[in-house]
């Protein structure tokens, strides 16, 4: 009964890897992957904060078609800030940094990720490219749009000063998002246990390795991008500059290069969450293991070839936007193929509606949504009309907050028991989920119809279509009851840490390795390498009324154990 | 026979009123742009309602009774995988398709289209028409089912042009001529956007497109072109305001308000006393008289029309592009006059007070 052990025995309670060692300097220059995944999700969720703020202020600022209080300087600065920040100090990093680094060395049964030194730096990264983001709006404001797009960057008189350290954040950020792609290709291919072939490995790992090989091949390339743009800016060396017979429309070939490739940088780890939430919650073998692995390949592989769907009316020939329409679809079928596997896993299921299961939920309805206003955008006549108005706005926030970031969040309620040892309110976990969802709908829903019905992107004030100012008062409602349930989310999880019931091992009923280690895991993760069986069949698992959470069966033999006998 | 077809199945044809989707169609790319995007919507409600009511349906049938683990239902199943990916492939293909041929029928402008030249800057919309050598800003007027071409170009950033009535739009790039073409289907004035970020006034970078018949469109046009050739001095401040002044609006305020340049509100009295310092700390006084620079201070607003990174005003940023060439010389009369006469020509919170026939506004 050696490994009997690895499942049924609790660790010690009093060492984990949260009091294992003492300081703040323990924390800081720590190598341990779960520390510095929950110093990712700390520092993500206040850069969330930040940028809530400022998405806020948008909002109610839109109340009225003149404006409300702010002058067209600052609404241009809030929604730079807003979106810079969250695409490259949230949502990025979000899933991969944060959730990834706690969760994907305990998936394989592994100590740590292959480079734990690299993982630190990564952090560092991150924490200068918020020093960097932050150093733009000190020394005179940044309001190119997270976009950059040239030549308003590089026109000193147009654009505020601080495009040049923000460009630094960036380019700062960019690496931190390779060291960890880099960390998590070489881990998975390295340090998988015994057992767990490739296709045993749970979906959330493979959508963090498609990540990961997005992250390595597309980022270098806004790299380069960055820094051309720097020394645009300060020497003029007149590669996107057209006074000087530049191209400011190559900018956009280079950024949307990476950028839309990082779509799925966001979209792929969290569509891995959510595989997870759907099978564990629903205690069913997920359906259709291969496909879903698969199609985050094909998305990965597809995504670097759609980006000029970006670019339909900035002049470029009408065969490359025939080309680049015909391959944006072919990314919709691998999405599609997920969100029907995921349907067909609830099938059957045993379906509980705790919040992280809420979150799975919301993800496949906004997904949905997300997902088929994107065909009105990749079709090239009626994309001409929606081109830069709120409809992008609408379709990219289903995708980028509504599916992402409800992925991340999702996620962050389905791992807690696991990453602080405690459990956190059911019912104002699930209160907090439904006003996220309802909320959501109602600020982005109808900017879809303000986009299409004349409303262009970034425009402070809409004095001439006064009549859809209906619109933005709802989206503005949606937003406050988001907010809320955003804030009613804050509460109860800091909440938990401090008078929390205390996590058993495993809460859900969960297959993965991360649920066969204690709450919170010890130091070392495990005290032995832990054997694989198939991580979705729930069937050897019950739940256990004293312990408040489920246990391996009685008298069923762990998989190393059948192996050894056949041996 | 097709597009017929389409018609009846969704329900729309040409010159349609504003829908819960979309703003009213007026011109014939609309109508062609609109059963595209209504055919989009009727797949995806279709799909949309498939999917999230099997998810409600499986919510419900399926929730959890108890914590007992059932575990009997199927874990794959390869043809059901093949069909769910085969058929959204096919549908994909065929909305391709049909984008693909409803957007190539619209990038050959169509033989014999009037044709307009768009000068895009910070932050206003310049309509030239060569026919009739008339100069529109912020306004734009084009005859009814005739197809006009707008030949497009920047002097600044890059910028673009949406009418969303006519569903068209194109970015307008320094350094080079993009096009558009639309064919007005309905007489009527429709909202002109810019839809490029382009700073501080993007929000504010309109203009009204008129759509006039077409035999009013010829006499209107001569009119426009040699309107204030023949005005007298009264005339000229009334003109200017209401013709001219479109063009510096997104900058210069009437009320006093500083915005992006200085307020045109007491600027006559600045520059005839002199009063006006600029960057390099010279200021006007020191210009003007008879051995100076200008010599008479009408001079000064002339050269800072024509070469406005001459001189640059203390506290602004020297952001105004030149007009050289956009304005004859009675036009900077005109303007001059104005800036003479703009107590006549406002109220104090800077609305105009008058038409452009100098008649009091209602």
């Amino acid at each position: 009964m050696m490994s009997t052990s690895i499942y049924n025995t609790d660790a010690s309670t009093t060492d984990n890897y949260l009091n294992h060692t003492k300081g703040v300097f323990s924390w800081l220059f720590t190598l341990d992957h779960k520390r510095i995944g929950m110093m990712y999700l700390v520092c993500v969720l206040t850069a969330f904060f930040i940028a809530g703020v400022f998405a806020m202020l948008i909002r109610f600022h839109l109340l009225t078609p003149e404006g409300m209080f702010m002058t067209q300087d600052q609404y241009n600065q809030a929604f730079t800030a807003h979106g810079a920040m969250m695409v490259f100090l949230v949502i990025i990093p979000g899933v991969p940094a944060a959730l990834g680094n706690f969760v994907l060395p305990i998936m394989l049964g592994a100590k740590d990720v292959a480079f734990p030194r690299l993982n630190l730096f990564s952090w560092w990264l991150w924490v200068f490219g918020l020093i960097f983001f932050l150093l733009s709006l000190a020394v005179g404001g940044l309001d190119t749009g997270w976009t950059f797009y040239t030549p308003y960057s590089i026109d000193k008189t147009s654009s505020m000063g601080g495009v040049i350290p923000a460009l630094a954040g960036a380019f700062v950020l960019g690496f931190s998002s390779i060291f960890t792609g880099m960390n998590f290709i070489v881990t998975i291919h390295r340090l998988r246990p015994a057992g767990m072939t490739w296709f045993r490995m749970p979906l959330f790992l493979w959508a963090t390795y498609a990540t990961a090989i997005i992250q390595v091949l597309a980022t270098p390339v806004i790299g380069i991008t960055l820094l051309l743009l720097i020394v645009e800016r300060s020497v003029g060396i007149g590669i996107f500059d057209p006074a000087m017979g530049g191209d400011p429309v190559l900018y956009q070939h280079f950024f949307w290069f990476y950028s839309h490739p990082a779509v799925y940088i966001m979209i792929l780890p969290a569509m891995g969450v959510v595989s997870e939430l759907i099978a564990v919650h629903s205690h069913r073998h997920i359906f259709g293991y291969k496909f879903i692995a698969y199609s985050s390949i094909a998305i990965a592989l597809f995504g670097f070839l759609v980006w000029g769907h970006h670019m339909f009316t900035s002049g470029q020939s009408p065969l490359m936007n025939v080309i680049f329409s015909l391959i944006t679809f072919s990314v919709s079928i691998p999405s599609a193929v997920k969100v029907f596997n995921w349907l067909a896993t609830l099938y059957k299921g045993s379906i509980v509606f705790n919040a992280p299961m809420l979150y799975g939920l919301s993800f496949i309805f906004i997904f949905t949504i997300g997902g088929l206003t994107g065909i009105h955008l990749g079709t090239l006549a009626t994309d001409v009309h929606l081109h830069d108005t709120y409809f992008v706005v609408a379709h990219f926030h289903y995708v980028m907050m509504g599916s992402a970031l409800i992925g991340f969040i999702g996620g962050i309620h389905h791992w807690w028991p696991k990453m602080t040892g405690k459990l956190y309110n059911e019912f104002w976990s699930r209160f907090a989920a439904i006003l996220v969802f309802i909320g959501f709908n109602m600020t982005f829903f109808t900017q879809f119809m303000l986009g299409s019905k004349g409303m262009p992107r970034r425009y402070a004030t809409y004095v001439d279509v006064p009549e859809l100012q209906i619109y933005h008062v709802i989206s503005t409602i949606g937003s406050v009851i988001m907010a809320v349930g955003f804030v009613i989310t804050a509460i109860y999880l800091l909440e938990s840490i401090f008078r929390g019931r205390k996590a058993p091992r495993n809460p859900w009923g969960g297959r993965s390795l991360e649920w066969q280690c204690a709450s919170p895991p010890p130091w070392n993760n495990f005290d032995e390498q832990p054997v694989v069986g198939d991580c979705y069949d729930f069937s050897v698992l019950e739940w256990d009324d004293e312990e408040q959470g489920y246990h391996w069966k009685e008298g069923v033999a762990h998989p190393g154990e059948e192996e050894s006998e056949i041996e | 026979m097709m597009s017929s077809a389409f018609s009846i199945l969704f329900g729309t044809t040409v010159g349609n009123p504003e829908t819960f989707w979309l703003p009213e169609q007026a011109s014939t790319a609309a109508h062609s742009v609109d059963i595209t995007f209504v055919l989009i919507n009727w797949i995806c409600y279709f799909f949309f309602a498939a999917i999230v009511s099997s998810l409600v349906f499986f919510c419900v049938k399926y929730r959890r009774k108890s914590h007992v683990m059932v575990t009997d239902g199927p874990t794959h199943n390869t043809t059901i995988e093949i069909v769910w990916t085969v058929l959204p492939l096919l549908l994909v293909i065929v909305i391709f398709v049909v984008g693909m041929r409803g957007y190539l029928d619209l990038q050959e402008a169509p033989e014999g289209c009037y044709e307009v030249q768009v000068t895009a800057q910070k932050w206003s919309w310049t309509f030239d028409h060569p026919q009739y050598g008339a100069t529109q800003v912020a306004e734009l007027t084009v005859p009814l089912g005739r197809p006009v071409r707008l030949l497009m170009t920047s002097k600044d950033l890059i910028h673009s042009l949406w009418i969303p009535s006519f569903r068209v739009k194109m970015d307008v790039i320094p350094g080079r001529y993009t096009s558009l073409w639309f064919e007005a289907t309905k007489l009527g004035v429709f909202q002109l956007n810019c839809t490029e970020y382009c700073g501080k006034g993007h929000s504010e970078m309109l203009a009204k497109v008129h759509v006039v018949p077409a035999d009013e469109f010829e006499p209107y046009m001569v009119k426009l072109a040699s309107e204030y050739e023949d005005m007298t001095s009264e005339q000229l401040p009334a003109y200017a305001i209401n013709r001219l002044y479109n063009r510096c609006q997104s900058c210069h305020t009437l009320d006093g308000t500083v915005s992006t340049g200085p307020s045109f509100m007491g600027l006559w009295d600045r520059v005839n006393t002199g009063a006006v310092k600029f960057t390099s700390g010279e200021s006007l006084s020191s210009l003007l008289g008879s051995m100076t620079e200008y010599g008479v201070p009408e001079n000064y607003i002339r050269a800072s029309i024509l070469d406005p990174q001459k001189h640059i005003v203390q506290g602004f940023l020297g952001a105004m592009p030149s007009f050289q060439g956009q304005l004859k010389d009675k036009q900077i009369t005109a303007i001059i006059e104005m800036f003479k006469n703009l107590e006549d020509l406002t109220d104090a919170d800077g609305n105009i007070t008058v038409n452009r026939d100098g008649t009091p506004k209602e």
